[in-house]
């Protein structure tokens, strides 16, 4: 055996090592932090203490309270029509990108990058510019005499959040979308077409399929961060459009928080985003194999 | 013409700090980069009584009252090095003393509500002061001289540094004046035009005033869904919830609200930069309700002689009066008030401050029990209570 290729062959017979720091890192900083919320959410709050044992009463409490049962169902309400929002548009953007503005492609997707040059607080704020009662789409329709009064829904609203979470998460769905359509070659789509296949026959039994690994990055940033999301709401969501979030950023700061039912409201969420999360991909593959 | 230069660094400063985070005492922000406000007295160099200073200073308390700036000379002179860490919440530093942190921390800015709950729950925390080692402490205002709420068993345990209170503020263009009490913002021709600050003590606590509770900050249940019904009743009318003042003064500069309820008067300054006029004015019979931090030392800090001869140089006039113009907030240094520009000194009303035994800082009690008590509801129901608020 050569000196040269003497690491290459300790490399062989330890495939994984190159992979320990990367571990070692998801281990320390989320795998271990992830348990002690985990641990910590079968304690109980005592005043300023917290009271090490074993109780399911956090969880009894999530699961009976009408309060947080409404507030699960309207975050996952919210993150879905996300989803559904930004998905789609993510896939028409990218498919331009790849298929229709082929030799623009890099620059757009510069611009979409661009985008996120701009800190996140103050992409909300300029949707609060945008959509504010005196903001640029009040003040433009009013001059342009389509309404006399502001439309008090554009601001402080649930739509409000979805618009702006869309904003923020579009160019995040786009790039994974893009990368997985630069695997499909336009003579798969061409053969397809070729054999008679209509242009949703190709959506659905090529493209879609093909670019499955894009669909479902795409699908996890939209979903998981929207539903975790409490910054949104509370700049643009006004008093009717509080999250789960908020209220598990609640459970954890100030006079009257409580760590373990915070924690616990966190493992109940995940538990119910990844449910969903596995629901909506089982029945894309549904779809794209029916 | 420096005086322009250094006003406007301060208004941007703090401009930007109103944006950060939640409540009033997250914006206050350290003031690294901007200049001393005031030429300072001495430096302090000295001997502290019984030790040598030098070394580290452990500060953990809110953005901006380690008084980097007003401090710095002090620092250098002595070869103290701070080490500052900032909480984002009033329970932040016993979390840490709790977790690994007993030993290591030595300066904490607790605010009133907090050091109350602190003191009354017997937990550990703050160390009782030795008022002979901060000879300055005795310039205080008369409230804050005998402030019941740094006091337990005849032991002091906290050296106010600001003070304020959080009043209405509204557009005067739609408002002549706020109304009478806060149960009447329920009254439909409000609809539209409320911001509240993000804070479930506050508001319940003025709500509970509102509705003539014997004790707002100790409520039963049943009392506490009186106040949730009656807040209720003025939800209608809110447009947003904000997450902090800036945020706050930001929804009325644009005039997406028109009155704001638990604010500063700090944001009528924001709005005349940016040219909206705003006023600030209370329910002339609630009112409102006051807040102040302090200076406190950790029980076991590790260098005590340097927290000593901080918290005593920063109870100076000059250094009193830096940082409260930093903050924008009321000096507690009765000297300082003098040496304080007239535009910030008139945002609070120093007459409360000027009687002794705590006037009404210390009868004003808005925090609730940290743990139940018989019939009266712990601070956990308050929260709860200010969610399903926030959710309805």
């Amino acid at each position: 055996m050569s000196s040269s290729a003497a690491p290459a062959a300790r490399e062989q017979s330890r495939p994984h090592a190159s992979m320990l720091p990367a571990a070692a890192f998801y281990i320390v900083f989320f795998a271990l932090p992830t348990l002690c919320l985990f641990v910590l959410s079968f304690w109980t709050a005592d005043g300023f203490q917290l009271i090490p044992g074993f109780t399911l009463g956090n969880y009894e409490k999530i699961f009976t309270s009408p309060l947080y049962r409404a507030l699960m169902i309207r975050t996952i309400g919210v993150a879905f029509v996300t989803t559904a929002i930004v998905v789609p548009i993510a896939f028409a953007v990218s498919f331009l990108m790849r298929f229709v503005f082929e030799r623009r492609g890099q620059f757009i997707l510069q611009m979409v990058l661009l985008s996120l040059f701009s800190g996140y607080l103050v992409r909300i704020y300029a949707w609060r510019t945008i959509l504010g009662k005196q903001g640029l789409l009040n003040s433009t329709l009013q001059w342009l005499g389509v309404i006399r009064e502001p439309l008090d829904f554009l601001i402080y609203s649930n739509f409000a959040v979805v618009v702006t979470l869309s904003g923020l998460l579009l160019p995040l769905a786009v790039l994974p979308l893009y990368s997985a359509m630069l695997n499909i070659g336009r003579d798969d789509i061409e053969a397809a077409r070729d054999l008679g296949a209509g242009r949703l026959h190709v959506l659905r039994t090529v493209l879609l399929p093909m670019a499955m690994p894009g669909v479902r990055t795409a699908f996890a940033f939209s979903f998981l961060l929207s539903a975790g999301d409490f910054v949104t709401p509370s700049l643009v969501g006004g008093a009717q459009s509080l999250l789960i979030g908020n209220i598990i950023s609640d459970q954890f700061r100030g006079i009257g928080s409580n760590w373990p039912l915070g924690a616990a409201m966190a493992f109940v969420v995940i538990a119910v985003m990844l449910a969903s999360y596995l629901i909506v991909m089982r029945l894309i593959r549904w779809v794209t194999t029916w | 013409m420096r005086r322009t230069i250094v006003d406007d660094r301060l208004k941007n400063f703090l401009d930007a700090k109103l944006n950060a985070d939640v409540s009033r005492r997250s914006f206050l922000q350290g003031a690294a980069g901007l200049s001393t406000l005031t030429v300072l007295g001495g430096t302090g160099t000295a001997l502290a009584a019984g030790g040598k200073l030098g070394g580290d200073l452990n500060f953990l308390g809110w953005d901006g009252e380690n008084g980097a700036n007003v401090a710095k000379p002090f620092l250098e002179a002595n070869n103290i090095k701070m080490n500052a860490s900032f909480q984002s919440a009033a329970d932040e530093a016993l979390t840490r003393f709790n977790t690994g942190g007993r030993g290591a921390m030595d300066i904490l800015t607790p605010n009133k509500d907090f050091q109350t709950a602190i003191l009354k729950s017997g937990v550990e925390l703050f160390q009782p002061l030795d008022l002979s080692r901060i000879p300055t402490a005795s310039g205080l205002f008369p409230t804050f001289k005998t402030a019941s709420w740094l006091v337990k068993d005849g032991k002091t345990y906290g050296i106010p540094i600001i003070w304020g209170d959080e009043p209405c503020v509204f557009n005067p263009k739609k408002w002549d004046a706020m109304p009478a009490k806060y149960t009447d913002f329920a009254d439909p021709k409000f609809k539209g035009e409320l911001v509240l600050l993000d804070d479930p003590f506050g508001n319940i606590w003025l709500w509970a005033k509102s509705l003539d509770m014997p004790e707002p900050s100790r409520l039963t249940a049943a009392q506490l869904q009186k106040v949730l019904e009656a807040m209720l009743k003025a939800k209608p009318n809110v447009v947003t919830i904000g997450g902090s003042h800036g945020d706050m003064a930001d929804v009325l500069v644009r005039g997406d609200a028109s009155i704001g309820i638990g604010g500063w008067a700090y944001q009528v300054v924001i709005a005349k930069g940016k040219g909206v006029d705003l006023k600030v004015g209370s329910p002339s019979v609630d009112g409102t309700f006051f807040w102040s931090d302090s200076y406190a030392i950790a029980v076991d800090a590790p260098n005590l002689d340097n927290a000593y001869a901080y918290i005593d140089f920063m109870t100076k006039p000059e250094s009193n009066a830096a940082l409260a113009t930093e903050l924008s907030s009321g000096c507690t240094v009765e000297a300082a008030y003098d040496l304080m520009k007239e535009d910030i000194r008139s945002m609070f009303p120093y007459e409360h401050v000027r009687k002794p035994s705590g006037s009404i800082l210390g009868t004003q009690i808005v925090v609730p029990p940290q743990k139940p008590d018989g019939d009266v509801v712990g601070a956990a129901s308050w929260v709860e209570a200010w969610q399903t608020f926030k959710a309805s």
